[in-house]
């Protein structure tokens, strides 16, 4: 039996800690597509060196000699992961499965999260973070340019909802 | 001690990477234990049929926000020392946008794709390949966005001063925003929905 899920309040709360902690300890905000980039930068420099060197983007990922995989935020990406996992063996909630809503294929609800996964990566590099690393913090550290991109993302989720209602409702 | 501890100074960079670990392992837990880790849940929002989504990042915001310029008045932390994020309102609103419509598509954003593909859901590795997809799609191309992306640079911008007022008074604000949002949301949420969705 799944363990009922925290209330929401609690959960913000236990994510806003998390967020004060990185404020505390290391002057800055936490993230996750920050975190990515730094992941693909370093993925692709491997199988494709010479596109990723002259990409006038991805080249600062290594300027000085870095390495992008050593970044801070690929450190709490990891601890991201460790949390999760545990957290789903803790609460019975890991299951290899697809979850969707009740009119659509796996097949189909697969080609839309490709799909969508791409518009957010894309979006995200845009925005110089995502709805954690730029609309959370930002909107913390009241950013008017993080509180004008969260309102963005609702109003782009809610125009297009009404699309893609076949997959969820 | 007075913060941020690495920017003082006071711990090591090993340090601050190795307790980066652990934050994300709280933030990593937190995500799962509040429902982000299933697809659907994030996607209902966008119906309105089960706002607890929004709910929890209002109350990381209103948390985070008190506790930061909390722990700054008191001066337990140095806000000079803080990196604050710039706003470049223009690009991040087109991305918003962008973002708002591949979620709703996608089911996820990045932090929670990413601890839903730890907890086995598939439709969640599918969406993190499309994301570093999408990722090397704008480093790759990026001449050809790159001057909308540094458009409309507006250094640190923050609400206290769009409004012209007291610090104090936009934390009040942008709490007050965030539970009356959040009540609101929840009374839609019945409207349309009924009272019998999970929450």
């Amino acid at each position: 039996m799944k363990k009922k899920l925290w209330d929401p309040v609690l959960g913000g709360v236990m994510i806003g800690i998390a967020m004060l902690l990185t404020f505390y300890i290391a002057g800055r905000g936490l993230g996750v597509s920050g975190a990515l980039t730094s992941f693909i930068a370093w993925f692709q420099n491997i199988i494709l060196p010479s596109v990723t060197q002259n990409s006038e983007y991805f080249s600062q990922y290594f300027a000085g000699g870095i390495n992008p995989i050593f970044d801070y935020l690929v450190f709490m990406a990891v601890g991201i992961m460790i949390g999760g996992f545990t957290a789903s063996l803790v609460s019975k909630d890991f299951k290899f499965e697809i979850l969707k809503g009740p009119n659509i294929s796996n097949k189909g609800r697969l080609v839309y999260a490709f799909i969508g996964g791409i518009l957010v990566g894309y979006a995200a590099r845009l925005a110089r973070g995502c709805t954690s690393g730029q609309a959370l913090v930002g909107a913390a550290e009241l950013s008017v340019g993080s509180w004008a991109f969260m309102f963005a993302i609702f109003i782009g989720g809610f125009a297009a909802a009404y699309f893609v209602r076949r997959q969820w409702i | 001690m007075i913060g941020p501890l690495f920017s003082n100074g006071i711990i090591s960079s090993n340090i601050n990477s190795l307790l980066a670990v652990f934050i994300g392992i709280l933030f990593g837990y937190s995500l799962q234990r509040s429902g982000f880790a299933d697809s659907r849940n994030i996607a209902s929002t966008f119906y309105l049929k089960d706002v607890k989504v929004p709910v929890v990042m209002f109350s990381a915001i209103t948390t985070a926000a008190i506790g930061l310029f909390g722990m700054g008045l008191v001066g337990l932390i140095d806000l000079n020392k803080l990196y604050f994020l710039p706003s470049y309102l223009l690009p991040e609103i087109v991305a918003g946008l962008i973002f708002g419509v591949g979620m709703v598509i996608g089911g996820f954003c990045p932090g929670t794709s990413l601890t839903a593909m730890v907890t086995g859901k598939i439709d969640a590795l599918i969406f993190m390949a499309g994301f570093l997809l999408g990722t090397a799609i704008f480093g790759d191309f990026y001449p050809l966005w790159k001057n909308f992306y540094e458009s409309d640079p507006n250094g640190v911008w923050r609400i206290d001063q769009l409004f012209n007022i007291n610090l104090g008074l936009a934390v009040f604000i942008v709490a007050a925003f965030a539970i009356v949002g959040s009540l609101g949301l929840r009374k839609l949420q019945t409207k349309f929905w009924g009272k019998n969705v999970e929450n």
